[in-house]
């Protein structure tokens, strides 16, 4: 379910590499999440960063060695834009959720053809030209690393772009959440909710975690802040989500209820064959 | 070993006195997360948050001795220095573990205190007051079937409840120095043994279920590659490792390093880990040596009930149940035992040995 692997194991070469910042179909939240870098200026003295359009006028340039990519692709300039971006730089690292697991934008990918009628209505040809089915980017070209999330944490942006500058392969961690979720000592969701619990204010109903089957490594920020999973990171590499589901059925909870959730940020996966991805 | 009885109400008494002399308390308490109700130990500032009658804790107290996320050394990539994190001094005393718990902590001795000693155990291990009480079992619990239902060292103070009054055994000079100081404890009398057994008696006779522990080790081996066997319950297992992290036994750790933002410095961090992970046994060109999940549960359970039990004589598993309610798909020691357990060629109609178990397993699920 992770994206594809293009290529490890040599260091970026230039002392300083340039890098360049890309947004695909997306509403730039983490490109935003880059300037909230507590270090950004460390960060910053590590690459030569060329293009940021959120930050700068500046061009793209003909030449580059890191592409840090933001947005699902929705449109065939995207598709041509990636592939060129491919042919340049030595290293591709996807950020957020849209651009890994095609996130809120491939929501739309189930009859695209009546949601841009819905909202476009006869216009669409003119004002939504060129679309394709909302996807990852990785439908289109190999990427090297990946940042999870909705939006991104930019300390898991810094440690994997320094993983992308030292050549080393990043990490797959491929379990689900639940295991952080412990370390941190946040009370589950799923736990007993006994009736005389829930009037008094002591349990949740029906609380639809997805941490169950999502991709690991946020540190249960939602759970340990009071809010039960939402995906945002996709689903887990190992995730079972058939197991889940029996569980989600026992547990008196909608297993349909219990998709449409994961389809928040996973539709692609769920639907559009992303297993392959 | 000195044994004295106190009041309950002077309790509080040995809370001031263990506020006075260690850096930090704590115990059993109500949790300030959001999720469903649930016990942790944590630090106590006021005695009135205390529970020394919980069932049982998301976390056992392992996380003092083992800490989820050890500093073990700074780095310069550049310079190629080395410093390594000493361990951190701070005086703990957790009041109210379990004797699974104490019994956990044995077995982390035997571990981290053996061939190799780990030098963050051992300071933390050193600076540990520990003050054990006793329980009741809850449905799920199965001490009784690894022998952790008692405990007979590995505490300074323990604490049996006769109701109205505490049952006091001190094992160690602080804590005779801690209940001389502080607390207005008695000999006990006659009266007190009897009801010490008589308390006894009424524990042991409310566990409503021993797992069939008959050549367990040897049925594991010889089952080892039953796939229908494993296949059931690997089938059900989410991979996620939260059984781990409860785990007073789990000790499995990774060891990654982290870098600053400058790219130059960082810090090597020893984390918990879990053999239901897959990138667990992954090793070079991506090869896999548990590759499913029915591998990785398969041999999660084998450590606990085989491998450390051929080495050291000792399953690594105390029957605290913290795995049961941390597993949302039912995969419980219990389970396994029973699988083990099954004759396939046994008579149709021949009793399992089902019980409160499986129903608290469903019910716990949590």
């Amino acid at each position: 379910m992770s994206a594809a692997i293009h290529n490890h194991g040599s260091s970026l070469k230039p002392a300083y590499p340039r890098a360049i910042v890309l947004s695909l179909a997306s509403d730039f939240g983490c490109q935003l999440q880059l300037s909230n870098i507590a270090d950004l200026l460390d960060v910053l003295g590590t690459i030569k960063l060329e293009y940021w359009q959120l930050m700068s006028s500046a061009v793209l340039p003909a030449d580059y060695d890191i592409a840090i990519i933001e947005g699902a692709v929705t449109t065939q300039d995207h598709i041509e834009l990636l592939q060129q971006v491919r042919t340049v730089a030595q290293t591709i690292i996807a950020i957020g959720s849209c651009a890994i697991t095609g996130g809120v934008p491939a929501l739309a990918a189930q009859d695209l053809g009546k949601h841009v009628q819905a909202v476009y209505s006869d216009d669409a040809d003119r004002v939504a030209a060129g679309r394709v089915r909302p996807a990852p980017i990785s439908n289109y070209v190999a990427v090297d690393y990946l940042v999870a999330g909705c939006p991104i944490d930019p300390r898991e942006f810094v440690t994997v772009l320094q993983g992308a500058l030292l050549g080393v392969r990043q990490r797959q961690q491929r379990e689900p959440l639940c295991a952080q979720c412990k370390t941190m000592e946040a009370p589950c969701f799923y736990s007993i909710r006994a009736a005389q619990d829930i009037a008094d204010g002591m349990a949740t109903p029906q609380a639809l975690c997805l941490g169950l089957v999502t991709r690991t490594g946020c540190g249960a920020l939602c759970i340990t802040r009071g809010r039960p999973c939402t995906g945002c990171r996709g689903i887990a590499a190992d995730a079972n989500l058939s197991s889940a589901r029996t569980f989600i059925a026992n547990e008196g909870l909608d297993v349909d209820d219990f998709d449409d959730a994961l389809r928040i940020y996973s539709s692609h996966a769920l639907d559009d064959g992303g297993e392959e991805q | 070993m000195i044994y004295k009885i106190i009041e309950k109400w002077a309790l509080e008494d040995l809370f001031e006195g263990l506020r006075a002399n260690y850096d930090e308390v704590v115990g059993p308490q109500p949790s300030k997360g959001h999720g469903g109700p649930a016990l942790v130990f944590d630090k106590l500032t006021n005695f009135n948050d205390l529970r020394l009658d919980y069932d049982t804790t998301i976390l056992p107290p392992k996380k003092y001795f083992l800490n989820p996320d050890e500093r073990i050394l700074r780095f310069n990539r550049s310079t190629g220095d080395v410093f390594d994190t000493e361990p951190v001094q701070i005086s703990r005393a957790i009041f109210g573990m379990h004797p699974c718990d104490i019994n956990a902590l044995l077995l982390l001795d035997q571990i981290f205190l053996g061939d190799y000693v780990d030098p963050y155990y051992q300071a933390a291990r050193k600076s540990t007051f520990i003050i054990g009480t006793s329980c009741m079992p809850s449905p799920g619990h199965i001490c009784n079937a690894f022998g952790s239902d008692e405990v007979h060292r590995g505490f300074d103070l323990f604490l049996t409840d006769l109701g109205d009054r505490y049952f006091l055994s001190c094992a160690t000079v602080p804590a005779a120095e801690l209940v001389d100081k502080y607390l207005d404890a008695r000999e006990p009398v006659a009266a007190d043994i009897s009801d010490f057994q008589a308390r006894t008696r009424q524990f042991k006779a409310a566990f409503k279920y021993l797992p069939q522990m008959d050549q367990l080790p040897l049925l594991y081996g010889a089952k080892y590659e039953d796939e229908d066997l494993w296949n059931q319950i690997g089938d059900d297992c989410l991979s996620c490792g939260a059984c781990s992290m409860v785990c007073p036994v789990c000790h499995c750790f990774d060891v990654r390093d982290k870098l600053d933002a400058n790219g130059e410095t960082g810090l090597r961090h020893r984390v918990w880990d879990s053999c239901n992970f897959s990138e667990f046994a992954e090793v070079a060109h991506d090869y896999n040596f548990r590759p499913t999940h029915t591998s990785r549960v398969r041999y999660r359970f084998f450590h606990k009930f085989v491998g450390n039990f051929t080495r050291n004589g000792k399953m690594l598993c105390v029957g605290c149940s913290r795995c049961n309610r941390a597993c949302k798909v039912g995969i419980t020691p219990a389970r396994v035992i029973r699988a083990l357990q099954e004759d396939a060629n046994a008579n149709v109609g021949a009793e399992t040995p089902d019980s409160a178990d499986t129903v608290s397993a469903k019910k716990d699920c949590a």
